[in-house]
């Protein structure tokens, strides 16, 4: 035992060298220092341009230790067991909620232009707030949608928005191959509208079938989340609530999309359960990232997608041979009668190194101007929270989007291709900036009367009828009813499965091969017998 | 009297960065898990982790009824194929080891990467994914699992013993059915643990193969740990559950096989 011990202090002595080692060699560095902790793929190169935006501001250099996470929940591990010390995390709505309650974030200040520029100097340009750069409606949603928060520790009442700067924003919707639609005759706007969310559960939206051929192509998220969000906008639309009350005694059909999404319970959540099992036998399974080469390969017709994904997804199905002259074949549809819409933003943990402040706050900063917005449109795909007008305006921003949409806008770009041949009006994908602007910022989808990539301006338009931005709820966290949920999406997932006719036929086998095997050598034993038998009285017989 | 303790280089002090090792990476996992089962969610003690399971309040148990018998279809049908393949195998044996390499083969290439071949393959001739696609990945993974232990116990069966069978007078059958399935019994067991074990914890197959539409066991689990859900009672639960029937499947190996070199294959 003795030995053993030694052992254990030899190598924790060991490790406890090279600890102190790494740590001077980190504290020898004059530069200056970040830890970005954010999800994977969710943010263009940024590096160079952003330690030349550093360097113009604070004329000092700066080093980015940059973190990714997959989901919001191992980030939250890790934020609450407090072993790592980052100094700016990006998560979405509802786990922004629960670090603010648990007391794990600094208020960022940002509305406060003085406050938040006084440690870098007034010089910066396109400042978070003040200038107007984010969509307000995000910052309107988010106060509407969480009101005012409680500090757990403290009882402090708090408001989320001054917790976090938006970053990235969008919608949950149905990504669906337009072509298949058109053979099985429901690329109709009526239809689909009708539908809604329904076309997720092959229902026209009155309880029918929405057409048989969808049985068996329709593919669900393998997260629960979003596939009780819709859930529950299709119990909603499809008449299941109807009559039903809450614990309050409130109808669950007069609760806004907001509410009814956030109100958890075993009332619902039985709901939920049936119909995720009921809809089992329309899919062709669960994905959790391969639904695009699923739909682009035909092995199903409509997945539940997020907007970002679902438009990198219609961007990537591009084909010269549709249509007249090519289209995209696969499309994004934003149901009519209620929507989720989510967002994330930068949040700064009371972990956060005091030294690191002006490098934060600055790298928020760089994250909403036109230009960085602009790259990171390119390159994820999700929608900025810059506001549209603001990225059409702004030069640097139209020279990226130009550049990387083959934009003929030779003032902003140098039209070339790869190669660096320059290009002329033809060959690019769109003839002028205008033509591009009344695709990407204004351009509306003939079925669902949407644009994609921007839900509020989608909702003034469509502010007449019944979907504008109260048809989409911000989802919070589950909280205590998480386990239930859990439990609901297991039941679901493992209902419709069952192994017994295998065990039946299995059992049938090998009976049958049993059998067989038996007579085999029943038979044999009964010829050799007969053969063994008869030889010796023939014998007799036949000498006599 | 004290005696001062000196730090001598024994044999035996090699072993001791093995035995951290399994320490740290075998014993103290365990350990969180069996903590974990009893956790609630505020944190406390609780058999409420327990009482989820078994109610099946989830689905939970009959999950597991359906891994088990996949997992003993699967395992039954690779000894059906296994055994005729390693017979034929240790019988050429001299001229066999190009087969025997292209039944490893596959092996070498990364089953995610296999699974997911052949669900392209599936998809491209237009097969449904299914229970019937689940099993065939399972069988197709496993297969190798069942041959090669029973290949070594077929090779290493003295061929004298046979020839005194037949010396005796028995027939061909009775000599497969009396000598050589006695004496590869052990290849046989430990085949079938090795495929069976496996093949009820299976999640990556069952997900690729069926686009996630046939929920196993395995599967149950690493949703409960993985992802959004970070319910890690009801999760180390079925851990637990898993061990168990790990253990029971090793107990009943060592009961029925009494040779020790092949079991100890695992």
């Amino acid at each position: 035992m003795k030995k053993f011990l030694s052992v254990v202090s030899y190598v924790l002595l060991l490790c406890f060298l090279l600890t102190a080692f790494a740590a001077c060699v980190n504290n020898g560095d004059t530069t200056d220092q970040l830890v970005v902790y954010n999800w994977a793929d969710y943010i263009y190169d940024y590096e160079d341009d952003f330690k030349t935006y550093y360097k113009e501001v604070t004329g000092r250099d700066i080093d980015i230790t940059y973190v990714t996470f997959d989901t919001n929940e191992t980030m939250l591990t890790r934020l609450t067991q407090g072993d790592s010390n980052v100094d700016v995390v990006c998560p979405s709505e509802y786990a922004i909620q629960k670090l603010i309650e648990s007391n794990m974030l600094v208020p960022l200040n940002y509305f406060d232009k003085e406050a938040y520029t006084a440690s870098f100097g007034s010089a910066v340009t396109g400042y978070v707030h003040n200038s107007g750069n984010i969509e307000e409606g995000i910052i309107d949603k988010v106060s509407d949608a969480f009101g005012n928060l409680v500090i757990g520790e403290t009882g402090e009442t708090v408001s989320m928005v001054n917790y976090f700067v938006p970053y990235m924003y969008g919608t949950l919707g149905i990504l669906y191959n337009k072509y298949a639609f058109e053979e099985l005759g429901i690329y109709d706007a009526d239809i689909m509208n009708n539908a809604n969310w329904g076309i997720l559960f092959n229902d026209d939206g009155s309880g029918n079938l929405l057409s048989e051929g969808l049985t068996g192509n329709i593919l669900m998220k393998d997260s629960i989340r979003d596939s009780y969000a819709a859930t529950i906008f299709y119990m909603l639309e499809s008449g299941k609530l109807d009559g039903l009350r809450n614990d309050d005694g409130v109808l669950y059909t007069d609760l806004s999309a907001g509410e009814l999404i956030n109100a958890v319970d075993d009332q619902l959540l039985e709901i939920v359960r049936d119909v995720l099992s009921e809809q089992k036998q329309q899919l062709f399974g669960y994905e959790v990232d391969f639904g695009k080469d699923d739909l682009l390969q035909g092995n199903a017709i409509v997945d539940l997608a997020w907007s970002g994904d679902a438009l990198y997804a219609v961007e990537e199905s591009w084909d010269d041979e549709l249509g007249e002259d090519g289209d995209y074949e696969l499309a994004y549809y934003v149901p009519h009668s209620t929507g989720n819409i989510w967002f994330d933003g930068w949040v700064v943990p009371k972990t956060y190194n005091p030294t690191h402040l002006t490098a934060i706050k600055l790298f928020i900063n760089f994250l909403n101007t036109p230009e960085s917005a602009a790259e990171n449109f390119m390159e994820i795909g999700y929608t900025p929270a810059i506001r549209p007008d603001v990225l059409q305006n702004s030069d640097e921003a139209r020279s990226v989007l130009s550049e990387g949409y083959l934009v003929y806008d030779p003032e902003y770009w140098d039209v070339v291709d790869e190669s660096g041949n320059s290009l002329t009006v033809e060959e690019c994908d769109y003839a002028s900036w205008e033509e591009f602007v009344e695709y990407f910022f204004d351009g509306i989808d003939d079925i669902d009367g949407s644009n994609w990539r921007y839900p509020f301006l989608s909702a003034e338009l469509n502010s007449s009828n019944d979907r504008n931005i109260d048809s989409l709820g911000v989802m919070r966290d589950f909280g205590s009813k998480n386990k239930a949920v859990i439990t609901t999406w297991n039941y679901a997932r493992s209902a419709g499965t069952t192994a017994l006719p295998l065990l039946g036929w299995t059992v049938l086998a090998v009976a049958v091969a049993v059998g067989v095997l038996f007579l085999y050598i029943l038979i044999k034993r009964l010829l050799s017998q007969r053969v063994i038998l008869p030889k010796d009285s023939n014998d007799e017989q036949s000498d006599a | 009297m004290k005696k001062k303790f000196k730090f001598r280089f024994s044999r035996k002090a090699l072993a001791y960065p093995y035995m951290l090792f399994l320490l740290l990476f075998v014993v103290v996992p365990l350990v969180i898990i069996l903590i974990n089962a009893f956790l609630g969610d505020d944190g406390g003690l609780t058999l409420a982790n327990f009482a989820e399971f078994f109610s099946d309040a989830g689905g939970g148990l009959t999950v597991l009824g359906n891994s088990l018998i996949i997992g003993a279809v699967t395992t039954l049908i690779c000894l059906v194929i296994g055994y005729p393949c390693a017979y034929l195998l240790a019988k050429y044996h001299a001229s066999s080891k190009v087969f025997v390499l292209l039944f490893i083969l596959p092996m070498w290439v990364n089953f995610l990467i296999r699974t997911l071949s052949t669900k392209a393959i599936f998809m491209a001739i237009g097969v449904k994914l299914g229970m019937g696609t689940v099993l065939f990945g399972m069988v197709y993974n496993y297969l190798p699992y069942m041959i090669l232990p029973l290949h070594t116990t077929l090779v290493s069966i003295d061929h004298s013993y046979i020839e005194a069978a037949e010396d005796l007078g028995a027939d061909k059958l009775t000599v497969l059915r009396k000598t050589i399935i006695p004496l590869s019994m052990p290849g046989i067991v430990s085949g079938i643990t090795m495929t069976f074990i496996p093949a009820i914890s299976t999640f990556a197959i069952s997900e690729i193969l069926s686009s996630s539409k046939i929920f196993l066991f395995g599967d149950a689990i690493n949703m409960h740990f993985s992802k959004t859900t970070n319910s890690f009672g009801v999760g180390s639960v079925m851990s637990l559950v898993m061990l168990v029937l790990v253990i029971v499947a090793n107990v009943i190996t060592s009961l029925t096989s009494k040779d020790e070199e092949v079991s100890s294959v695992l």
